[in-house]
């Protein structure tokens, strides 16, 4: 065991001296976590400040209302152009879509309801379904809004009611009963807002026909609360895989420079030998797991959940990377070779394993054959 | 009582036979040379010595113990391999704390033994610096004294000065003489006829895989390395020449000048028959023979060809 000990001292000491191998195994990774679990904290609230083009074609008093109301919201980053140039740049991916609002968006309430003419056209990436529907949704809120500020003039109001009589009495499609319950019903609102004054008008409607109040309820929820918790685990992966990668190196130039030959004229047999590089091995897994563990612990609250199970879990982790260690080690002669070899395997099993993809995107073929790679 | 122990070593690499029949026997205290061009086996020879290397057929038995695969029988060896095999990463000290920990020494025995080696190889002082940084010379001695560390009762020194100054070859000579004086019983393989002549008792002569001669230094010589070469430069051309041949019963005397130049295989005995003849002379050289001429001698070719 004292052989042991001291092959495994000596790997950390050799290890320790080089700070391009400190700073890969323990530096890298957690500037990896730190830096990506910042940069997707910012990214967390939704997407804020989508790059919108606004082509005004109707250019009534109604559209530039509802272009200033997209203006003033703080979920877009609205540009006013023309058609051609708003439609160049959706293509050059420039920004993420445009809105084309047509001729009679601000006829009275036949702007909005024409099927067969729609007077809002979106172009945008159909690669992007999410952020297209997002838009959607934005642009409808808008559009309510600003309909809701239109009810409140009731001028406005009693024109539409001119104007839908005089379609009624022109059309002739509907018959003469139902034609009559139409006429009398819009005279009667007609009456209605003629007599009724503005603080009832205005106070009945509300402030918008959107208004949602938000109630302060803690949603209970499994995932992940901060995105570190999801770059410290990743970091704690990629930091293994360097060990990994530092320590299968390390037996190839053991044997490059006749180390591992001076070793084995030694007293002490080969299987000795390559338990003291796993015990190495093991170790520094082991530190690099406790660095980035209390890091993100008591810095970032990240939870472990069980600690037992956790240590169960990092053992098992380490004892399978040394595992895999021995393995790449063999993959070739050379420190070239192996580095080489060694990446190219590690790489394809953090593929597999969804270091690199979340296995839900990947095709089920793919989340079938990540069982077999130990990076899941 | 032998201590080293090899009988018909043979051992073939796919169709090259590096070793072929070699056996020999070493005594305790005693310094053996394995004397032999490159590739002529000496470091397959020595890996199967120290267990690196199963051979195909023979035995090895090291202190009375045979088979050296087995660590336990590796315990009262001490290996110099050829190449440097050394912690760049780390300093002297630390080298010799690891390797003298794997030959199971530790606490004071360990810092008591690490600090012999130090000042044995000359770095006491350079002992806290990383080897990465040593000179070429300084990286031999520590190599060297890496493997004395646990006092090895047999050491196989496998060309230990290759590449090194002639002030670091001296002091691993030095430290090679005084293992000798101490008894350790020491295998030295070198195609350095010069070191052989210099540090080894008897001397094996390998070529192609095949043991050629064995004996000592003094024997080899007598009996393989012909005779010597004597060049004499004198006052006067020599008066009667064919007298003066027939007096020093040499073959054949060369007279060019005032330089008179023969060979015969009693040098001491021609340079007192010319004092006896009164021939004063300006200069002289003795080539004597060396094992450089009896391996020529026996393959009809030069160590460094």
């Amino acid at each position: 065991m004292a052989k042991l000990l001291a092959l495994a001292v000596k790997d950390l000491r050799v290890l320790m001296a080089s700070k391009g191998n400190l700073f890969w195994v323990f530096g890298f990774p957690l500037l990896f976590a730190l830096l990506f679990g910042a940069v997707y904290a910012g990214a967390g609230k939704g997407p804020s400040g989508m790059k919108l083009a606004v082509v005004d074609e109707d250019k009534s008093e109604f559209s530039q209302l509802y272009v200033t109301h997209l203006e003033s919201e703080e979920a877009l980053k609205v540009t006013r152009l023309d058609r051609e140039q708003a439609l160049t740049q959706v293509r050059k991916g420039q920004i993420a879509a445009a809105v084309v609002i047509r001729p009679g968006f601000g006829d009275g309430f036949s702007g909005f309801s024409d099927a067969n003419n729609p007077k809002l056209q979106i172009a945008s990436d159909p690669g992007q379904k999410m952020q297209g529907a997002y838009l959607e949704g934005l642009l409808a809120k808008a559009q309510f809004e600003v309909m809701a500020k239109r009810f409140r003039d009731r001028k406005w109001m009693r024109g539409q009611m001119d104007t839908w009589r005089g379609q009624i009495k022109r059309a002739g499609g509907l018959p003469g009963a139902d034609a009559n319950v139409y006429l009398r019903f819009f005279d009667s609102l007609d009456n209605f807002l003629t007599d009724v004054n503005d603080r009832t008008y205005k106070g009945g409607l509300g402030n918008g026909i959107l208004n949602v109040a938000k109630l302060d309820v803690q949603r209970e929820y499994d995932g992940p609360r901060t995105p570190f918790q999801i770059t410290f685990p990743q970091a704690i992966l990629w930091a293994i895989l360097g060990c990994v990668a530092t320590f299968a190196i390390s037996i190839v130039r053991e044997r490059t420079t006749g180390t591992f030959q001076r070793l084995r004229v030694g007293p002490i047999s080969q299987v000795d030998i390559l338990a003291g590089k796993g015990l190495a091995c093991f170790l520094t897994c082991a530190m690099v797991i406790v660095l980035l563990v209390m890091v993100g612990k008591l810095v970032f609250k990240v939870p472990i959940g069980s600690p037992a199970m956790f240590l169960l879990g990092a053992v098992c982790t380490c004892l399978c990377f040394v595992g895999l260690m021995m393995l790449v080690s063999t993959l070739g002669k050379t420190e070239q070779s192996v580095v080489g070899a060694g990446w190219a395997v590690l790489m394809v099993l953090a593929m597999f394993g969804g270091a690199m993809m979340p296995l839900a995107f990947m095709p089920p073929w793919m989340r079938d054959i990540s069982h077999v790679s130990p990076i899941k | 009582m032998a201590t080293i122990t090899v009988e018909s070593l043979c051992k073939r690499f796919g169709d090259v036979v590096a070793v072929d029949g070699v056996g020999f026997e070493i005594g305790r205290g005693e310094m053996f040379g394995l004397l032999g061009p490159n590739g002529a086996g000496k470091t397959t020879t020595i890996g199967i010595l120290c267990g690196l290397v199963r051979p195909d057929s023979g035995t090895v038995c090291l202190d009375g113990k045979s088979d050296p695969m087995r660590p336990d029988v590796r315990a009262s060896l001490g290996v110099v391999p050829q190449s440097l095999a050394l912690y760049d990463e780390l300093t002297a000290q630390e080298n010799l704390e690891f390797f003298g920990r794997i030959n199971g020494l530790a606490g004071r025995r360990l810092r008591d033994r690490v600090a012999a080696c130090l000042d044995l190889a000359g770095l006491m002082q350079r002992r806290k610096d990383r080897v990465a940084t040593f000179s070429g010379g300084m990286k031999r001695r520590l190599n060297l004294v890496c493997s004395l560390l646990h006092e090895p009762a047999i050491l196989l020194l496998d060309e230990p000065t290759v590449g090194v100054d002639p002030q670091s070859r001296n002091l691993i000579f030095d430290t090679i003489e005084k293992l000798r004086s101490d008894g350790r019983t020491i295998l030295y393989t070198t195609h350095y006829m010069e070191e052989a002549e210099r540090l080894c008792d008897r001397v094996a002569i390998l070529d192609h895989g095949k043991m050629l001669v064995l004996d000592t230094v003094a024997n080899l010589i007598a009996k393989h390395g012909g005779a010597s070469h004597i060049e004499i430069g004198l006052d006067e051309a020599p008066q009667d020449p064919a007298g003066l041949t027939a007096k020093l019963g040499a073959g054949e005397l060369g007279i060019e000048g005032n330089m008179i130049r023969f060979q015969t295989m009693e040098p001491a005995q021609a340079l007192a028959t010319l004092n006896q003849c009164g021939v004063r002379y300006k200069t002289l050289k003795v080539d004597t023979a060396n094992l450089e001429d009896v391996f020529l001698n026996l393959t009809g070719r030069r160590l460094r060809d």
